[in-house]
């Protein structure tokens, strides 16, 4: 077990507006979901003294834009004007969940001791995966050529493949999109605000197969921010904290521009759960709720074989028979998912292991939720795994 | 079957290390990278052989012939060029003669739905401009 194991926890948490075209610019969703971070966490502005994101753009042939398409850590330090700033840092390799890693581990350094991440995310106009232009260069040249866009063909080209292999049906997903959908009723902050039917899952278009509409989540613009600090600060500050007791990254990566691969998703799940389980000293079954990376809907598949939750081949025979629900064995994406609240990436789902972890879910809490854990970005798609307690041990 | 006469694709900007690849295709040549110390092909082409870390790779001709490992069938674009094709198979190919290589192409000369896993399909080559030739797949015969 890890020795720093709930000596970090997240207090507050923070949402801007989301909304489906640009009306503010980005850097004011940031600042939004900033500021109610720290003033969900009980602190003044100069009391942060840490900084941390991952501000990539994930879309196509649209140039970034500090403060207009992307929001940067010298953009927040611009507009924040911090008087005891003492750490900061961007992440690249591993996508936000990398940010809130580097923000425990500066914390566990004693290098700041009130650290904000934020994750914001732009819908920039015309078409987000917009491709390369004229000239496909580095991975996209043996891609694009051949009507390849972005991360939501390569994870369906995967899926056919998981489907196929499994002998196994998409229409089973519809249970996913329906009742990720009806938790998302019970999250204010959601993008969608009335039911989703499974006959509309069903009858819906087409746009990458074995995707239909409903299994990708829509591009918004939008923001959400968490205060992180340490275990004994936390519990002075205003909300109960979520202990962090164990974390995890992807270990595996193969080469770019290889795409269909399932293994890629499996192997990068698999070593980002064993460290989390390692470091928590839990494993799947002592896990009392889920949140689980659905940018596209296959990643909970992914995830849910990779992470241990279920043998490979069986995640969509897993969320079927109420296993999902909010009273099931493996309440999941309570929140509603990327799949409700729009594409703001997995800060989003750390957010809500957090609130599960912390009792503050609301109409959407799981009872007597102890254990939450949280697969932070899909397993290959930068993955990171984050496992939240109520209670430190 | 999908229409792709109306269709102009982006085109490939080769590196130092996949211009072999390209220059092969040109000549209706399937090459792939390979590495010389271990044997190992890899696509796509990498500056070093990402099974033993040797650096002494080069491009080997190999028979076209190999299954569909994965496909995905398109009704969206997010390139518009690509918009009077749909729907469309784009489809990864293993190569049976490189096992773990994984190729990308579309099924030509057949209706998309006959893409499936596992189906045997084999080269052939689309010319895309005087420069380029795109190693494309069929139906195996």
């Amino acid at each position: 077990m890890w020795d720093n194991r709930c000596k970090i926890a997240v207090s507050g948490v923070g949402f801007s507006r989301a909304t489906r075209t640009a009306e503010i610019p980005l850097a004011a969703h940031a600042l939004e979901a900033v500021k109610g971070a720290v003033e969900d966490s009980g602190l003044v502005m100069a009391d942060i003294d840490g900084l941390a994101t991952y501000p990539e753009l994930p879309a196509t042939g649209h140039s970034e834009v500090d403060g207009i398409s992307i929001v940067s850590v010298n953009c927040m330090m611009a507009m924040l004007k911090l008087p005891n700033l003492t750490w900061h840092i961007q992440t690249g390799s591993v996508n936000i969940g990398g940010a809130v890693q580097q923000a425990t581990n500066a914390l566990l350094a004693g290098v700041c001791k009130y650290a904000v991440v934020w994750r914001a995310m732009h819908n920039p106009r015309g078409t987000y995966q917009n491709l390369p232009g004229t000239f496909a260069q580095g991975p996209l040249q043996f891609t694009a050529p051949y009507g390849f866009g972005g991360p939501g063909q390569h994870m369906a080209v995967a899926y056919t493949r998981w489907l196929e292999k499994n002998n196994q049906n998409r229409e089973k997903m519809a249970t996913l999109a329906v009742t990720q959908r009806k938790h998302g009723l019970k999250n204010p902050h959601s993008y969608f605000k009335v039911p989703l039917t499974r006959e509309e899952y069903l009858s819906s278009r087409m746009v990458a197969y074995p995707f239909c509409l409903y299994d990708c989540d829509i591009p918004v613009q939008g923001a959400v921010a968490i205060v992180l600090t340490t275990a004994d600060r936390a519990r002075d500050l205003k909300p109960r904290p979520a202990y962090l007791a164990g974390y995890g990254q992807r270990l595996h990566f193969e080469v770019a521009g290889r795409i269909g691969s399932l293994s890629s998703y499996m192997d990068g799940g698999r070593s980002s759960a064993q460290l989390t389980w390692e470091r928590s000293g839990f494993t799947p079954k002592d896990v009392d709720v889920a949140q689980i990376y659905d940018g596209f809907s296959a990643s909970v598949l992914y995830g849910l074989e990779s992470y241990g939750f279920c043998k490979e081949g069986e995640g969509l025979d897993f969320i079927q028979d109420g296993r999902m629900e909010l009273d099931g064995e493996l309440p999941l994406n309570t929140f509603g998912g990327s799949l409700s609240t729009g594409r703001i990436h997995g800060l989003w789902h750390i957010i809500e292991g957090v609130l599960q972890a912390s009792g503050r879910a609301g109409e959407r809490q799981v009872k007597d939720v102890n254990v939450s854990f949280v697969g932070a970005s899909a397993p290959i798609v930068q993955g990171t795994t984050f496992i939240f307690v109520k209670e430190p041990y | 079957m999908s229409d792709w006469s109306k269709v102009t694709r982006p085109i490939p900007v080769p590196n130092e290390w996949t211009k072999p690849f390209w220059d092969a295709a040109k000549q209706r040549v399937l090459a792939l990278q390979r590495c010389q110390s271990c044997g190992h092909f890899q696509h796509p082409p990498y500056p070093t052989c990402v099974n033993c870390m040797a650096i002494d790779l080069k491009f080997e001709p190999v028979e076209g012939k190999g299954s569909i490992y994965a496909y995905t069938i398109m009704y969206h674009t997010g390139d518009k060029r690509f918009a009077s094709a749909v729907p469309y198979a784009s489809i990864i190919v293993e190569i049976d003669a490189a096992p773990g290589a994984l190729l990308a192409g579309n099924l030509l000369d057949a209706p998309y739905t006959e893409a499936k896993v596992g189906r045997r399909v084999e080269v052939t080559f689309q010319p895309l401009n005087e420069d380029f030739t795109l190693p494309q797949f069929r139906l195996a015969q």
